[in-house]
């Protein structure tokens, strides 16, 4: 005989809403440095499947593969301080679509840089947080460093409790300058030697709306400025600033039976290249047992066409794109998440399908005939020194 | 699932924590947390430790300074303004000084006059607070936390263990109960409901699912004089006994809030008690003074 949210009489209200000001009922103690240190230590696969023969002018069609190993340590300073350092390791190597041509029967057709791109990248990320009774405030600075690539960049966050500790705000800034150095020889490139800045702002709001349920809203802004055309595509000039904006929600409830939790996510973007998007992202946290977690996840994306993009790029044009990447499509992707936990150490691993069609899209476009499918994985060991 | 069951003695009583973990390691760590949280609270607000928050506002009583207080404290004075609120003033954080006339172990009762000396203490009204300090406005007067301090902690306990990883467990500080995390409903804890009467009984089971349950009765502390009892449920308004229920259980999502609507009812008279527990909408048990028993308090849902 639990009582019925209606039922509720104004003292129970009253003596609820008054207890709930008290910090035991103020949610997951989020707002605390980590007492222990964590170690961990990831390795990812990215395997872009081959592009289809009849969307190919001859040329390689073994498309993108990168391998990435990421190492991550976390550890408490002093009493309300604790520093992360995330390093990753990444090789890319594949050919990448480098213009869409006209075949004979009219038909737009990709062709792939002859050559296979072999590319290196090492990126170096730390940040310190400081947590104090009403939230926690962090500062990053992230380095990432490739063959023809250089990016610095530095990021200030900072959330804040509410009162009664049922609502979070955040908010973020961040901003990188990033060299651009195109590797020459594959194919002719762009340019020799640029750079663009990257600047974006965000703030969100978090509540808790149950005891067993949370929603959530953000909103960002990002201006990017300079070299902003692939360097590597033919058929590429793209504007050389981009203001774009997202609104994205989230909700997650636990359910007692099965012991699990519903997480949905929706984020719509849009920028002044006329590009927008809608983003779905549902998945499901099962819990077995006090040790095991299995998260089956499916995401659904579609975008809409920048303006100036075609697949038979008009060169005359201001601008122009070919790219892939600034085309209408749709794309599904789902996969699963496993987490288990052994004395100290949690093992995880993820597997990912992501797969792209222009028709599986609510925008309208032509289609790129190099959209692209791939497959993800990752396997992941940490340990905490407890 | 190992079923672990973990004694200890904090804040005047004896606790017990039952927990299903199958990690000796994490129930070990988790069952310290819990341990400490309990000995923070009662150093924090036990009004017997002379270095406590509580002794150091009572010692200030009538000095006109405030002590400052952190949001922990002026949550817990915010909460006991509400109960005073709710139960038209017959809550009162100020009434314990009614302690020094009333000596439940003496097997005497006290002087009328001794009583009457100390009601011009008492006046939850006349304290001046706010989130940042606390001003007992008279020399003498006192607060004690002692009527809601327990529940709070049990429920702070039932926090802390959830966030050490254990995923199921039970938090009992003296009859004040919370189940650990979101709690199953389809596999309750059997709980006890203790007899006014009948030391060691148990005048009820019940199946808690999840929230908390807490008890108020005069079976914790009396006088029997003459045939009579006198329990150590006290008015503010008089300074004696008051002629209501002998025990009233209340389960509610937390342990606080049940304790509190517990109290409440032990303070009204007894059909007033039960006209307002009706209306209340949480799951109670009551037993007046005849021994019959109300209420449905048989299964309690999270």
């Amino acid at each position: 005989m639990a009582s019925r949210p209606g039922d509720k009489h104004p003292a129970l209200l009253a003596l609820t809403s008054s207890a709930l000001l008290l910090p035991a009922y103020q949610g997951v103690r989020a707002d605390a440095p980590p007492e222990f240190i964590e170690l961990g230590t990831r390795y990812s696969k990215y395997e872009e499947d081959n592009t289809q023969g009849s969307k190919t002018f001859g040329g390689s069609s073994q498309r993108y593969e990168v391998d990435a190993a990421q190492f991550h340590l976390l550890a408490p300073v002093l009493d309300s301080w604790a520093v992360a350092v995330d390093v990753q390791w990444e090789d890319m190597s594949g050919a990448s679509p480098w213009f869409v041509g006209q075949s004979l029967d009219g038909g737009p057709k990709v062709i792939m840089s002859g050559a296979s791109i072999e590319d290196t990248r090492t990126e170096v990320s730390v940040t310190t947080r400081y947590y104090y009774d009403r939230g926690n405030a962090g500062f990053n600075y992230v380095h990432s460093d490739e063959d023809d690539y250089e990016s610095n960049a530095v990021a200030l966050d900072g959330a804040f409790n509410s009162a009664d500790g049922m609502t979070t705000y955040s908010a973020a800034i961040s901003t990188s300058a990033d060299d651009i150095e195109p590797t020459q020889g594959s194919v002719p490139t762009n340019t020799l030697k640029d750079n663009k800045d990257i600047s974006s702002a965000w703030i969100g709001v978090s509540r808790i709306v149950s005891k067993n349920a949370i929603v959530r809203f953000g909103l960002a802004y990002t201006y990017r400025d300079g070299f902003l055309t692939d360097p590597y595509k033919k058929n590429d000039r793209r504007p050389s600033e981009r203001n774009e904006w997202a609104f994205s929600t989230g909700y997650r409830q636990y359910f007692f039976w099965p012991d699990g939790a519903l997480q949905a996510d929706y984020r719509y973007f849009d920028d002044d290249w006329g590009v927008a998007s809608h983003t779905l992202d549902l998945a499901w946290h099962q819990n077995l047992g006090e040790r095991t977690q299995l998260i089956p996840f499916l995401r659904y994306y579609s975008q809409g066409e920048a303006d100036f993009f075609a697949n038979i790029a008009d060169t005359d044009k201001r601008h122009y794109s070919d790219d892939y990447r600034l085309s209408s499509f749709g794309a599904v992707s789902g996969g699963l998440r496993v987490r288990h936990e052994i004395g100290n150490w949690a093992l995880s691993a993820v597997g990912e399908r992501y797969e792209t069609d222009e028709s599986w899209g609510v925008y309208s476009g032509q289609e790129s005939p190099a959209l692209v499918n791939y497959w993800r994985y990752s396997f992941g060991l940490d340990y905490i020194f407890r | 699932m190992p079923h672990l069951e973990h004694r200890f003695r904090a804040m005047g009583g004896p606790c017990r924590l039952r927990l299903d973990c199958a990690d000796e390691a994490l129930a070990a760590r988790a069952i310290a947390a819990a341990e400490s949280e309990a000995r923070r609270l009662e150093s924090k607000y036990s009004r017997y430790l002379p270095d406590s928050l509580t002794s150091t506002i009572n010692r200030a009583a009538g000095s006109g300074q405030a002590v400052p207080i952190d949001p922990e404290t002026s949550g817990l004075l915010g909460f006991a303004h509400t109960l005073w609120q709710q139960s038209g003033g017959l809550f009162d954080l100020t009434a314990g000084v009614l302690r020094r006339a009333w000596d439940f172990k003496s097997g005497r009762l006290p002087a009328p006059d001794a009583i009457d000396a100390l009601l011009p203490l008492i006046g939850w009204e006349r304290v001046q607070w706010d989130e940042a300090g606390v001003c007992l406005p008279l020399a003498g007067m006192e607060i004690d936390f002692g009527g809601c301090v327990k529940e709070y902690a049990s429920d702070s306990i039932a926090n802390l263990l959830a966030h050490s990883g254990i995923r199921r467990g039970l938090v009992d500080m003296a009859g004040d109960i919370a189940v650990v995390g979101a709690g199953c409903a389809t596999d309750p804890w059997p709980v006890g409901i203790r007899h006014p009467r009948q030391r060691g009984a148990a005048i009820a089971h019940i199946s808690l699912a999840g929230g908390g349950l807490a008890s108020s009765g005069d079976y914790e502390r009396c006088l029997l004089i003459d045939g009579r009892r006198y329990g150590h449920i006290l008015s503010p308004a008089t300074g004696w006994p008051v002629r209501g229920l002998v025990a009233v259980s209340i389960a509610a999502p937390q342990c606080l809030v049940a304790g509190g609507s517990a109290t409440i009812a032990m303070l009204k008279p007894e059909a007033e008690a039960l006209a307002w527990l009706g209306e209340l909408g949480l799951p109670w048990f009551a037993v007046d003074s005849e021994l019959r028993c109300y209420g449905e308090l048989s299964q309690v849902s999270p």
